[in-house]
């Protein structure tokens, strides 16, 4: 890659322009962070300093097989999305084929359907074959929406792609899985990545597919939190987030040192 | 040629038939559902009917929501796209990218209601934003700022951003910026480089950018729900209810073909615009290939 | 790491049937007190997991989709004759409920949704009414007409539950809460737009919270909800009351389902919770008066309200086809569709 530095100087305006939207973003995120030390149960005012809620979690064990099914649907459904889902971006992008129109359309086409149809749809569907409820279904479901977005975003970084390093590969002699494998997927690989953090964004987060697809006893994190609403939300969430927010953090600071250690 | 043509198919063929499985079938209930009559109690029974259709597209109020939530959608996006593109730009020319990318998407492993939770206290009557204003005297008493139409832009900005950022980040990332160079060198101000020759270039990243807030924004009913005042319900609020509360599946199902069939339309013309894209892009690959020695 | 994934998949797939006799409870959030849940446990030598909706419709919606595999739930009155009508539930035999005894009479007596108990057997009996955060508000009617009180616009909220504010509204008038006369209905829409004038949101989800720090003054909702979001300092500048036109009534219902696992268990679980010391542990978590009138002498908090304050309240009953009436003036009032 060009040196950038020389070109783009000092991109004054847009450090200070990302400091203030990550603000924005964390805005609500610290909120809640420091109201999981609140005494009070739906702060606002600040009461004391506690970490009762903390307590209260860890006993929690509801709160913990929800977060646990949460993340295991989450990983899986947005590892399984996202090979889908590059896959059909390349094959939709670079080749054409008869029935390349009806591809399309069935790949974007998720995009625009509200979840609570796909909700209801995807339910009656699995009732009417039979399927038992539960954790599968959920996954089932998760994978079939993420696809679309994964596609999306490869697809995206496909068009600025430079299609003739392909063919210079196979110039050079490089077999179609080679070229595969070696070139193109490490091309396009930051496409990949959002792809797959997005995929486990949407699944963490999904309630209300979720909530018609799920079985008795498959209950997901948000499942369980929009289920509190009623009685307040306890403020035994705020703390599960802000433990998930601190070791996502950790976690990712530690891979990116590992990857660049291991690839320097 | 057709060697590429069978490549493609298979390459596709297990995204397809998964889709095919498990969204085109169950959509096609809804379809179903959309030209039934409702139950009672819910569930539909035949006879055949467009009364769902009808019952909504003749009705004014309908169109006057569709015409809500799209003016409220709108806005959000441009605004999520206003933002985002300062920022991935900063990321996408960063060493620390991919730390900086998991800083823009961790807070969205926090669960959705707990962050509008974090917004009502920071937006709240007795919230952040109004005793700051109290405090610098801007305000004399609590002033609160949820349950607005505003509220809810604000809150789809924020939810969506991270979907914005994304596709946008990954256009840039590849974008070749000796071309930058090269503009300046030829006299260019930067800020004019970037708008004439990175800013078209990256336009696959922002059209993807737009169409994954843009419609499930219109699609949105947790956040108008919640934080929208008694004035915010969008389409998706009516698609609920109507699901839920009047129990009619038909006319639910109806809706959202009718909103699937205008977002379709805007789709197309994205794929539309791709394709040309693509073409032209293929074209003047092969034209060079062709003619290579003479350049 | 795929593989990783399927393994620990399955392993949770199995690990969770694989307990001795579970029950599958279908019911609101933190509706049924955690110790009440673990002694049944104990007793019976079972697992309970329990799974929450929040809301009668998308409870409905989803069993009525097809959803199978719990065993107990909880509807409240109107929903449960639809869940009659439709097939949904298996009746109950009253032989294995020996506790069914413990009833009041009169509430059962109330009981017109499910004449004689087929289907299901009462689990709470509560009313709708107006919470008033009194730091902020001084005077005020025990009355509906408060949402009429244009120095508090934009600090009231009503539910987002369209049987629940047309009751109110049509109470206010001295109608029936389930009246299917157009001309009531007409007056009852004009009154709630009336109302939406001075309120800021119709919520079902905040108000607890939102009374309580004082985002909103005046709120329409449930009385344990708010009296479980409050601490006791919080609480004593809430007033909640019926208001003294009337109000509507609810009764929660317990139901087994057509195809539940274990329709034992489950008959098992509705005779414990008529237990009048399990009865009282539940009434005192919930803070509504109890049903099991035996439940008295073990009953150790104070209650919102008593059965005797909602003398003025009338049942939701389902309307059937007129849920149509109901339903259009409601679309107008929400989404000024007409």
């Amino acid at each position: 890659m060009s040196d950038y530095k020389k070109v783009i100087g000092k991109r004054r305006f847009s450090l200070i322009f990302s400091i203030l939207v990550i603000l924005f973003l964390y805005l609500p995120v610290i909120t809640l962070i420091v109201l999981s030390f609140n005494q009070s149960r739906h702060g606002v005012l600040w009461t004391g300093f506690t970490l009762k809620w903390y307590r209260d979690l860890f006993s929690n064990a509801d709160v913990w097989r929800a977060f646990l099914n949460t993340v295991i649907i989450a990983l899986s459904s947005a590892a399984v999305a996202t090979v889908l889902g590059t896959l059909s971006a390349i094959g939709i992008y670079w080749h054409s084929f008869k029935t390349k129109k009806y591809f399309q359309g069935l790949i974007y086409t998720p995009l625009i359907i509200p979840d609570i149809l796909m909700g209801v749809s995807l339910l009656l569907f699995f009732v009417a074959i039979n399927v038992q409820l539960g954790l599968i279904t959920i996954f089932l479901a998760h994978v079939t929406f993420c696809i679309s977005y994964v596609t999306l975003i490869v697809i995206a970084r496909l068009q600025d792609f430079d299609y003739t390093v392909v063919e210079a590969a196979k110039d050079l002699g490089a077999t179609g899985s080679q070229t595969f494998f070696r070139v193109i997927i490490p091309l396009i690989s930051p496409g990949i990545v959002a792809g797959f953090l997005l995929s486990i964004t949407l699944s963490i987060d999904d309630f209300v597919i979720t909530f018609f697809v799920a079985g008795p006893g498959s209950t997901t994190l948000p499942l369980k939190i929009f289920s509190m609403i009623k009685f307040g939300v306890s403020p035994e969430i705020n703390a599960l987030s802000t433990l998930l927010l601190g070791s996502a953090l950790v976690l990712s600071t530690i891979g990116i040192r590992f990857r660049k250690i291991i690839f320097t | 040629m057709s060697q590429k043509n069978k490549t493609g198919f298979f390459i596709s063929l297990p995204g397809i038939i998964w889709l095919t499985l498990l969204f085109l079938i169950p959509t096609l209930i809804i379809v179903v559902y959309s030209f039934l009559t409702p139950g009672i109690y819910g569930g539909a029974t035949l006879p055949l009917s467009f009364e769902s259709y009808t019952t909504m597209l003749s009705n004014p109020g309908f169109w006057l929501l569709l015409w809500k939530t799209t003016y409220i959608s709108v806005i959000a996006t441009l605004i999520t796209l206003l933002l985002a593109l300062p920022i991935s730009y900063y990321i996408a020319t960063s060493k620390n990218k991919n730390f900086l990318l998991m800083l823009i998407i961790i807070p969205f492993w926090t669960n959705f209601l707990v962050r509008v939770f974090g917004w009502m206290v920071v937006l709240g009557r007795n919230g952040l934003v109004s005793w700051l204003l109290n405090f610098m005297r801007i305000t004399e008493n609590p002033e609160s700022f949820m349950y607005k139409p505003s509220t809810v832009i604000l809150v789809i900005v924020y939810m969506y951003l991270p979907y914005m950022i994304l596709p946008i980040y990954s256009s840039i990332e590849k974008f070749d910026f000796s071309l930058l160079e090269a503009a300046m060198d030829l006299g260019s101000t930067k800020l004019k480089a970037l708008w004439k020759v990175m800013l078209p270039s990256i336009k696959g990243g922002i059209i993807a950018g737009i169409i994954l807030v843009l419609i499930p924004a219109l699609g949105s009913y947790a956040i108008p729900e919640l934080v929208g005042g008694k004035d915010g319900a969008m389409l998706g609020n009516l698609i609920a209810r109507q699901l839920t509360v009047a129990r009619n599946w038909p006319s639910s199902s109806a809706i959202s073909m009718i909103f699937l069939l205008i977002s379709a339309l805007g789709l197309l013309i994205y794929l539309r615009i791709t394709n040309i894209q693509y073409k032209r892009q293929k074209a003047y690959e092969d034209y060079i290939s062709s003619n290579g020695e003479n350049i | 790491m795929k593989k990783v994934f399927i393994v620990l998949f399955l392993f949770i797939m199995v690990a969770i049937p694989g307990v001795s006799e579970t029950l599958h409870i279908y019911s609101w959030s933190d509706y049924i007190p955690e110790d009440v849940i673990e002694s049944f446990e104990n007793a019976y030598n079972c697992k309970v997991i329990y799974d929450t909706y929040d809301s009668n419709e998308t409870m409905y919606a989803k069993l009525k989709a097809g959803a199978t595999g719990y065993d107990i739930a909880f509807p409240s009155g109107d929903y449960t004759e639809i869940m009659i009508r439709e097939n949904m539930l298996i009746s109950i035999d009253k032989n294995k409920i020996p506790n069914f005894n413990y009833l009041d009479p009169d509430v059962l007596k109330m009981i017109t949704y499910d004449p004689g108990n087929e289907y299901s057997v009462p689990y709470q009996l509560g009313s709708t009414g107006i919470a008033v955060n009194t730091l902020y508000v001084d005077e005020y009617e025990k009355s509906w007409s408060i949402y009429l009180r244009e120095d508090l616009k934009g600090k009231m909220t009503l539910l987002d539950d369209m049987r629940e504010v047309f009751g109110a509204a049509l109470k206010y008038l001295g109608y029936s809460v389930n009246t299917t006369n157009t001309e009531h209905l007409r007056q009852g829409k004009e009154v709630i737009l009336e109302w939406e004038n001075n309120i800021v949101k119709f919520d079902n989800e905040v108000f607890a919270k939102g009374v309580i720090s004082g985002e909103f003054w005046v709120v329409h909702g449930y009385g344990e909800n708010i009296y479980y979001e409050g601490t006791e300092e919080e609480l004593k500048n809430i007033e909640f009351f019926i208001p003294e036109e009337g109000s509507t009534l609810w009764i929660d219902n317990m139901v087994i389902l057509k195809g539940a696992r274990n329709v034992e268990l489950a008959h098992k679980f509705i005779n414990y919770v008529l237990d009048p010391k399990v009865s009282a542990t539940i009434s005192d978590y919930l803070l509504l008066p109890s049903i099991v009138p035996a439940a008295e002498e073990y009953i150790e908090e104070e209650r919102i309200y008593t059965v005797e304050d909602l003398q003025n309240c009338e049942m939701i009953n389902d309307l059937g086809e007129n849920l149509k009436l109901y339903n259009k003036l409601w679309n107008e009032i929400r989404f000024g569709l007409w």
